[in-house]
């Protein structure tokens, strides 16, 4: 073996070496890429998961407790939910029959109204009126507030009240027809002879609408749902979170 | 695609234009997510605004939204996971174009509900329908881009060595 040619198999084997570490680096960056990524993704993920956990948590409803307060009537079409003897605090809800909004703070917080009467902390007031002033939504929310004036009693008024925002129509179409509400009725345990009559010739509209004009101008209402608490109008982001809006309510209370 | 003999002019710009996408897009979805995040009730109403989704879906989007949008800004404008977020962020905003165009088409007058608010409109407001829709796609468009040549300049991705195509050496073939 001459000296040259050991020289170059050394090289080669140099050469060799350093490939073969070229190509371990090669395989340590690519494992900590592949980790940092993965990393990144899995915060990333995390972070909308815990958001989306967080906004429906604040949204959760709270689950009926137990029986209801007693609800009255109103000559006025509104409704007084409250046990006997409590005067206030006042929670005053005004709310539309079709608005999305107002639909959804019964899903969200109707719950919470609920029991905060049945437990003697308030007393609620439902006030039906109609904010609307186009059509179809307007003569929707009319006749679904006929409709509910034509309920005399409190707790078929209330499971009443709570299937027209369920089954609260499209604001694009003509809904709250004559038939469907009369079959809700039925559903709510309404059998006064006089109910079909007083739907089908929606005989309260006027009186309603007179009500409703009235209403929000001395409340000087904007939108709905609007809800106040003794007077003053209660924000959204506490009237859509049903554990603050107990908190304030309850203090209200003391 | 075109081979990429690209002049060292092109090499130069490409770079900084998707920087500018990328803050751009994410600074964009920060914003909308950031109006809407206080208020989920809000997000719900206006995604049912658009009566394209069944009623527990449209729930369930109305919470994710927001937070969705601010952490894909967020990654956007650091330039983290750049393909990977400029991808969803392209899906979302052409996702929102097609919301936008069905409201349209279907005859609802509605806010769009992008940037907070949102749901029916009053008697004295109108649409703005196509406003929204070229906004929207032109953002689809800054999310191609940033998704076609990630991650840019001052981007965490190559700090990190994450940068996929601008890698410098060995990997010059397009995908």
């Amino acid at each position: 073996m001459g000296k040259g040619e050991r020289t170059k198999t050394q090289t080669q084997s140099a050469r060799e070496k350093i490939k073969a570490q070229q190509a371990a680096q090669r395989t340590r960056d690519k494992r900590r890429k592949t980790v940092t990524y993965v990393t990144a993704g899995a915060v990333a993920v995390a972070a909308v998961g815990l958001g989306w956990w967080y906004a429906a948590s604040i949204s959760r409803s709270e689950e009926a407790t137990g029986a209801l307060a007693p609800i009255t009537v109103q000559p006025d079409g509104t409704a007084v939910m409250a046990q006997s003897g409590v005067t206030k605090p006042v929670v005053d809800i005004y709310e539309d029959f079709q608005c999305p909004a107002c639909k959804e703070l019964e899903r969200v917080s109707g719950q919470t109204f609920k029991n905060l009467a049945a437990e003697g902390k308030a007393k609620v007031v439902f006030h039906p009126i109609t904010i609307f002033s186009q059509e179809p939504t307007k003569s929707n929310s009319v006749r679904a507030a006929n409709a509910a004036r034509c309920v005399a009693d409190g707790k078929q008024w209330l499971a009443f009240h709570d299937l027209l925002f369920k089954n609260q129509p499209s604001e694009t179409v003509e809904g709250f027809k004559p038939d469907q509400l009369l079959q809700w009725g039925t559903d709510a345990g309404v059998t006064a002879p006089g109910f079909e009559q007083c739907v089908t010739s929606n005989k309260n509209a006027e009186a309603h609408l007179a009500y409703s004009k009235k209403i929000s101008d001395e409340q000087k209402l904007t939108h709905t749902p609007t809800v106040k608490l003794n007077g003053k109008e209660i924000d959204n982001p506490v009237l859509f979170s049903p554990s603050q809006l107990r908190k304030e309510i309850s203090e209200a209370a003391k | 695609m075109a081979a990429s003999p690209t002049s060292p002019w092109a090499r130069t710009a490409i770079p900084w234009v998707t920087t500018v996408a990328r803050l751009v897009l994410g600074g964009v979805l920060i914003a909308a997510g950031a109006l809407k995040i206080g208020n989920p009730a809000d997000s719900v109403v206006a995604v049912k605004a658009y009566q394209l989704l069944p009623e527990s879906i449209a729930v369930a989007v109305g919470y994710a939204l927001p937070i969705l949008e601010i952490v894909v800004g967020v990654l956007l404008v650091v330039g983290l996971l750049t393909r990977v977020a400029a991808v969803i962020a392209g899906l979302l905003m052409f996702a929102f174009v097609f919301g936008i165009a069905w409201a349209w088409a279907k005859g609802l007058r509605i806010d769009c509900g992008c940037f907070g608010g949102g749901g029916q409109l009053g008697a004295g407001q109108e649409p703005t329908y196509l406003l929204d829709i070229l906004r929207d796609f032109g953002l689809v468009l800054l999310g191609a881009w940033t998704a076609r040549f990630p991650p840019g300049r001052f981007a965490l991705d190559g700090a990190l060595g994450l940068g996929g195509d601008t890698h410098h050496d060995g990997d010059e073939g397009d995908d």
